[in-house]
């Protein structure tokens, strides 16, 4: 139901550390953004600055045209979610949610409406006589969502809301906040360090690093043209292989020469190449684990490696595979096109060769760390 | 010295490692101390920039500012009211008004007697009808100090709200060239319960303490300088008046003062504050260490009715101090109930002197005292040592630790670094502990040599109570109560000091965190 | 062979074990019943010298030889009730308006961050260290002109006590900071202003440290020797218990007014006491969080 504006937003903290420098983003009305990064980025300060819990220390946030960086949280007509629940702990389930209607001097059996469909949608009319401390984690965290639901509020903000849940449990709770997303159908701010959660839940993720915003993408744009290193190596699991090796040009197509191999540059990747007029040089090449197949060894295109590690993770391995500078590698097969005597040969210290397609590579500058291609 | 990297100092002999940390640590109190100094300057510095900033933007703000502004300066509040925020400005109104009537009506005439405190001292009429002479009480030296502090106080507040009261129409004329709204007054309540809570919550209790322990502490530095004392007490007798640093020096120099037999109060003062720092150390260590002792016990796997042990210790603490302490004292008198129970037993002769000697009483303070202390003592310790993660005695055991190793190695480091804090306040507050003492022993036995230099001084007398004495005495020596105040002050400030600056380094080696 | 011999010293080590934890059980037993004896002693004593009738002075022996309530029937002819009413009044007093300072001192110092924050709290430790007796000399002075001395000493005390209480913020503030700030957070995002979070959500949190705050602001007083003297200077109807007891035992009195003084101990005592052991749980709380927190 509204849109959020961040202008140069900026916050130093009182040691003169800036936690955020110059954000500047503009949430459309009902879309779904993720902020990720490793912790210390500034992504959740960035996200309690749009609530109100943290000042602003330069640039504005406007919820819906309006200004709102001197506004009080309880004035800025948002809903948030945080990490450990923040649950009252002496208040029964239905009197917290109930506790910003009641603030709002709402009826009491409007409240009771509210709430008690609130805990429908949820799933947790059972325990709504109950305290929080008698409560397992992911009930706690619907009651949490129900808190917020209720308000109806134009932003609903989520802090790591799956951040203290346990695998299987964060799954479940992940497919639920997407149905959730369909029911509220309002404007979403969701801060995670997990990149699956930021790829599945999203409609436009946001990676930051050290209170800079690396880049903003729907899933697939950043997971297929990631602006940097640092996003290619952030979105996807495993993460991305990085070799150095040199790109050249040869009767105007370009090859990649990782580690005595020579692969070229094909298909669209090459007329990108092309296109942004690309010297040869040398570049670090990023390679995703799904990518690289295993090789015949008398392909040209063949990279002798050894193999260190094989993780067997049911539908598929990961073989960590080390070449002759050392170079660490993940490779990973789908167990299905592996015969059993194949597998079984599989183990510490065997010689095998690898490849990868043209098509799948991303080239980033050896000093910029930036994409060549972007 | 040598400087050892990690590995260097890892291969050294054991002994040379300690020597080595302790080096270290000596060697770093200079440039601790330095700090500590330059600190000091710098802040003396951030001072004066400060008020040159202040200065300067006060200046522009006239410089800048509309007709509203500039008469501000004037009349406190006419640019709020005049801006439309009615309730501040009335505000600053109403306290300029005061401030100006105060100083006029009262103010203006402490202040200008500060210099000498009163000319006029008391003096006797003559009446012819009765036939007697009335004594005539004139200039109050007490009341002109206390309100004259009073007023530099006012008018300090004066000149900070005159400065908020400038500072407002800055930014009030700022916002509004931009273009947007003011705070109304109602705003401005609705702030006082949310975003300014934290100054309605304050308010209160920082004027308590403004008026009730600021002020008089001010008052208190000051009567150090003076000649306040029992026989100039500023009215009915005689005034009082700057004396300078003569209190000082009758308090510090050693030599001075001493007539035939009766000890100075230098000399004095060295006694009391060297028995206080010994009663300081061992009240809190004796207590530490035996309350730690019992609270293990009392935790000790397998032993039963925990509960109740715990239940008969606290009793001391349920019962008020001046009972129990003021009873013990009596058990332990010449016919008390100790004396009478040894004797009857027929296990001494005489009643032993427990009160009556200097270092039998010394001794039993600190023994009564641990009676009293352990109890805090345990339950302290108790809740700390229930925190203590079993799994490092699980793990120091399959190590091999035997019980001393685990409390050498364990339990005592974890200890000293949780309760550290607590041990430098309770340190303090043993040297201020006015309780024990007095009610215990009353500061006896006198001190004979010591006794005519100011109130009785008795050889158990802390600082704190050989105070009290000085001023509920017949000499009433405020002004040397005073500076034996400042002094007691500077003796906790410095320990304080040492202890937070100096010992964090030996401290930081055993982080538990 | 070697084996056995092995397994044979493993045994001994073991049974040596069990028997060493057993001596020093036992050890530890006789300790705990000695050091109960010591600590109830006087608190036994002082009962039984209060029922005794035979004699008024100190006397050598514990159990009286002829029992009665007449100490108790005598204070009723002494100041005593006076100075009770005197004390009790100032309790409840201090007991209300300390917790009401405290809480807002360490409430505001736990939660808020302004500018001041640091240096004021840096301030309180140094006004601390002062001799906090030095500043009654000018207080006496002052109450003694507003005319709260004396005979009317219970309202200059009920001030002195609470005045600066606000000093003594240390223990509930380290409580408030175990209570998560995002529930603050939580609250403002739902719609409280920071006074409905203190009502709301803190203070029912906070009921052990308001209890704790209550307690020792309702046994100071009891316990009150220095402030209580100054105040009540030589005025008899003016003392609190401590002060008229501790006079019952000056050099001049102690012979008539020893007995009595246990009476008038055993009173004071009885609802303190009693009191604090039913808040007990309360107290070692506030007691053991203060002293981790420094």
């Amino acid at each position: 139901m509204a849109c959020v504006k961040l202008t140069d937003v900026k916050k130093v903290y009182d040691n003169n550390v800036t936690a955020v420098h110059d954000f500047n983003l503009e949430i459309k009305d009902k879309e779904f953004v993720v902020f990720v990064g490793p912790s210390g980025c500034g992504k959740s300060t960035t996200l309690r600055m749009i609530a109100g819990l943290e000042d602003i220390s330069g640039g504005t946030i406007e919820i819906d045209g309006v200004v709102v960086n001197d506004l009080q949280p309880k004035d800025r007509d948002i809903a948030m979610v945080f990490q450990n629940y923040a649950l009252y702990p002496h208040m029964t389930v239905y009197d917290n949610i109930a506790f910003s209607l009641r603030l709002q001097h709402m009826p009491e059996d409007q409240i009771y409406q509210k709430v008690t469909s609130a805990a429908e949608i949820l799933g947790i009319t059972e325990y709504l006589m109950r305290k929080p401390r008698a409560l397992s984690g992911g009930q706690r965290q619907r009651v949490a969502i129900g808190r917020a639901m209720v308000r109806n509020s134009k932003v609903f903000l989520m802090d790591e809301p799956l951040s203290n849940l346990d695998a299987k449990l964060r799954n479940q709770m992940r497919a639920e906040i997407i149905l959730l997303r369909q029911k509220l159908n309002t404007t979403f701010v969701y801060v995670t360090h997990d990149q699956t959660e930021a790829m599945t839940l999203g409609d436009r993720i946001v990676i930051m690093r050290d209170g800079i915003i690396e880049q903003v993408g729907t899933p697939t744009e950043v997971f297929e043209m990631p602006h940097n290193i640092f996003v290619a190596e952030f979105i996807g699991a495993p993460k991305m292989n990085m070799m150095t090796t040199k790109l050249v040009k040869e009767n105007g197509k370009y090859f990649v020469t990782p580690f005595g191999a020579k692969i070229e540059v094909d298909g669209k990747k090459g007329e990108e190449l092309a296109a942004k007029g690309v010297q040869p040089q040398e570049v670090f090449l990023g390679v995703r684990p799904e990518h690289i197949t295993l090789a015949d060894e008398n392909s040209p295109a063949a990279i002798p490696c050894t193999l260190e590690v094989n993780e067997m993770m049911g539908s598929e391995l990961h073989l960590h595979v080390y070449t002759e500078d050392e170079t660490r590698l993940i490779v990973r097969i789908p167990t299905i096109n592996l015969s059993h005597e194949m597998r079984n040969s599989l183990v510490y210290g065997k010689k095998m060769y690898i490849t990868f397609s043209g098509k799948v590579m991303h080239f980033f500058g050896k000093d910029t760390n930036e994409n060549l291609i972007y | 010295m040598k400087k050892y990297t990690d590995l260097e100092y890892l291969k050294l002999p054991k002994a040379k490692r300690f020597l080595v940390r302790i080096a270290s640590s000596v060697c770093s109190i200079p440039a601790k101390l330095f700090g500590l100094i330059m600190k000091l300057f710098s802040l003396l510095k951030t001072i004066a920039v400060g008020i040159y900033n202040e200065a300067v933007d006060i200046f522009l703000t006239f410089k800048n500012g509309d007709w509203k502004t500039r008469l501000s300066f004037l009349v406190m509040g006419f640019g709020n009211i005049a801006r439309g925020q009615v309730l501040r400005g009335i505000l600053f109104l109403v306290f300029e008004i005061v401030f100006i009537g105060y100083m006029i009506l009262a103010g203006g005439h402490w202040l200008s007697l500060i210099t000498t405190l009163g000319k006029n001292g008391p003096s006797s009429v003559y009446d012819p009808i009765l036939d007697v002479f009335t004594p005539v009480y004139n200039d109050n030296s007490f009341k002109i100090l206390l309100y004259s502090v009073l007023t530099v106080f006012f008018i300090i507040a004066f000149l900070f709200t005159w400065r908020v009261n400038i500072k407002q129409n800055k930014i009030a004329q700022q916002i509004l060239a931009s273009g947007k709204k003011l705070k109304s007054s109602k705003d401005d309540l609705r702030s006082m319960v949310d975003d300014q809570f934290h100054k309605t919550l304050l308010a209160l209790p920082l004027t308590g303490i403004i008026i009730f322990t600021v002020l008089p502490i001010f008052f208190m530095i000051l009567v150090a300088f003076t000649n306040f004392d029992g026989s100039h007490n500023g009215y009915t007798n005689n005034l009082f008046t700057w004396v300078g640093l003569d209190n000082f020096n009758t308090m510090l120099s050693w030599t001075a003062n001493s007539q035939g037999s009766v000890q100075s109060y230098s000399a004095t003062f060295g006694e009391v504050l060297t028995w206080t720092l010994i009663w300081a150390f061992f009240a809190t260590f004796t207590n530490y260490f035996l309350g730690m002792f019992v609270a293990m016990a009392i935790n000790k796997k397998g032993i039963k009715l925990k509960k109740l042990w715990r239940t008969i210790l606290v009793l001391t603490i349920a019962i008020p101090q001046f009972i129990s302490l003021l009873y013990v004292s009596k058990m332990f008198a010449k016919n008390g109930i100790i004396n009478g129970f040894l004797m009857n037993m027929g296990w001494i002769d005489q009643a032993l002197p427990f009160w009556e000697e200097a270092s039998w009483a010394r001794v039993s303070v600190i023994l009564i005292n641990i009676w009293i202390g352990i109890p805090y003592l345990m339950l302290i310790t108790t809740g700390i040592l229930m925190n203590i993660p079993q799994d490092l005695y699980e793990s120091a055991r399959i190590d091999g630790a035997n019980a001393w190793q685990q409390y050498r190695k364990i339990t005592l480091p974890y200890m000293l670094f949780v309760t550290g804090p607590y041990l430098l306040t309770s340190f303090t507050g043993n040297m201020n502990n006015f309780n024990v003492i007095y009610l215990l022993t009353g500061g006896a036995p006198t001190n004979p040599a010591a006794s005519s230099a100011a109130g009785s001084v008795g050889y158990t007398d802390l600082l704190v109570t050989w105070l009290f004495k000085i001023t509920t005495g017949a000499e009433a020596a405020y002004n040397i109560a005073s500076v034996i105040g400042i002094l007691v002050f500077v003796a906790v400030a410095v320990i304080s000091l040492v202890v937070y600056n100096v010992l964090p380094s030996i401290k930081n080696e055993e982080d538990f965190q | 062979m070697s084996q056995n011999i092995v397994s044979s010293k493993v045994e001994k080590r073991h049974m040596g074990l069990k028997a060493s934890r057993n001596l020093s059980n036992t050890a530890i037993y006789l300790l705990l019943v000695a050091i109960s004896i010591i600590w109830l002693v006087p608190f036994v004593c002082i009962l039984l010298q209060s029922f005794r009738v035979e004699s008024t002075h100190q006397v050598g022996y514990v159990i009286p030889h002829v029992w009665g309530l007449d100490n108790y029937k005598n204070l009723l002819n002494t100041d005593f009730p006076k100075w009770y009413l005197n004390t009790f009044i100032a309790a409840m007093a201090t007991a209300v308006f300390q917790t009401i300072i405290v809480l807002c001192m360490s409430y505001t110092l736990s939660r808020f961050r302004f500018k001041l924050r640091k240096p004021l709290m840096r301030f309180m430790l140094i006004l601390g260290m002062f001799p906090g007796m030095l500043t009654m000399i000018i207080l006496y002075n002052v109450l003694k002109d507003l005319g709260m001395t004396q005979a009317n000493s219970v309202p200059g005390l009920i001030l002195v006590y609470i005045a600066s209480s606000g000093m003594g913020y240390y223990v509930s503030k380290g409580f408030f900071d175990t209570i998560p700030k995002s529930l603050d957070e939580a609250a403002r995002v739902d719609g409280a202003t920071r006074l409905q979070v203190l009502m709301k959500i803190i203070l029912p949190l906070a009921k052990p440290i308001v209890i704790y705050t209550i307690l020792t602001a309702f046994m100071a007083p009891w316990g009150d020797y220095v402030f209580a003297r100054y105040i009540s200077f030589g005025t008899s109807s003016g003392k609190n218990v401590a002060v008229g007891l501790y006079d019952w035992l000056n050099h001049d009195q102690i012979d008539k007014c020893y007995t009595m003084f246990c009476a008038g101990g055993v009173l004071v005592a009885l609802p303190v006491t009693i009191l604090f052991m039913c808040l007990q749980k309360y107290y070692v709380e506030g007691v053991t969080g203060g002293a981790v927190k420094g």
